[in-house]
C-alpha cells in the first residue's frame, strides 16, 4: 500500500460540475457485495488522495443528459458487460450521507466514503440490482 | 467460470479516459503489454479489452485498458464460428 505522499492528487481532476439531486440516475455495475465495494474503494484509496487526505471511493456514471453519451441508455449500452446494474438516484446517495465528486471526464463521478466501515451502508444506498437490458442482447450472436 | 487476466473495476476511469487498474492486479503480468487483448474486470463482469499502455504513477504501475464493444460471449461465438469447419 502506498503512503499518502506516493498517491496522485485528485483535486486537479475535479470538474466544476455538480450532479443535481432530482431524478438523476446513477449507474453502478453489479452485482455488488461488501467485499467487492471494499476492494474497489481500496484501489481508489491506494491510488489517490484528495487535498492530501486519504480517499475511499468507488466509480459511478451519472445519466446527466437525455440523449448522447451521458444518457442512461448510452451508459447501459456502454456497460453491457454488467448483467445487472444498480440504479440509485443521486438524491438517495446524498441522503444516505455519500458525496459525489465530479472526477475525470463527464459523466464519471466518484462516490466517496468517509471510511471503509461505511461500505455496508453504501451497499444499502445503491439499492437492488436490476437487469441490464443490453447484456446479452447483441446482433449476430449464434 | 471466466478467469480474468487482470482484475479491475470496469467503471474506474482516470484522466486518460481509459479504464485503469494496477499492473499488480494481473494474473500473469507478462501478458499485459500494449496491444495485448485481455479479459478484464472480474468473474461477475468480465470484458474484452485492449491494453493501451502501462504508466508509472506515484502508487505504482497503472494499466490503461480500452474496453472493446459487446460482451465476452460475442467473442466466444466469433471464435467458435471462425474455427468450425463449414
Amino acid at each position: 500500500m502506498a503512503a499518502d505522499a506516493e498517491r496522485q492528487e485528485l483535486r486537479p481532476n475535479l470538474r466544476d460540475e455538480a450532479a443535481p439531486d432530482d431524478g438523476i440516475v446513477v449507474v453502478r455495475g453489479g452485482p455488488t457485495s461488501p467485499e467487492k465495494i471494499l476492494a474497489h474503494a481500496q484501489r481508489t484509496h491506494d491510488a489517490f488522495v484528495l487535498n492530501g487526505n486519504p480517499l475511499w471511493g468507488i466509480s459511478v456514471f451519472c445519466a446527466l443528459d437525455d440523449i448522447g453519451p451521458a444518457s442512461l441508455d448510452a451508459l447501459l449500452h456502454r456497460f453491457a458487460s454488467y448483467r445487472v446494474v444498480h440504479l440509485p438516484r443521486v438524491g438517495q446517495l446524498r441522503k444516505a450521507g455519500f458525496d459525489l465528486l465530479p472526477t475525470f471526464k463527464r459523466p464519471h463521478f466518484t462516490v466517496s466514503l468517509p471510511s471503509p466501515d461505511e461500505v455496508p451502508r453504501l451497499l444499502g444506498a445503491l439499492g437492488s440490482a436490476e437487469p441490464n437490458p443490453y447484456h446479452g442482447r447483441r446482433p449476430g450472436r449464434r | 467460470m471466466v478467469s480474468v487476466d487482470i482484475t479491475c473495476d470496469l467503471m474506474d476511469e482516470d484522466e486518460s479516459g481509459y479504464v485503469w487498474t494496477f499492473l499488480r492486479e494481473a494474473r500473469d503480468p507478462s501478458l499485459i503489454e500494449p496491444g495485448a487483448i485481455v479479459v478484464a474486470g472480474d468473474e461477475d463482469a468480465p470484458a474484452v479489452a485492449e491494453v493501451v499502455e502501462i504508466v508509472d504513477k506515484p502508487a505504482g504501475k497503472v494499466v490503461h485498458l480500452r474496453l472493446l464493444p459487446g460482451v465476452i460471449e460475442d467473442y466466444q461465438a466469433l471464435v467458435r464460428r471462425a474455427i468450425t469447419p463449414a
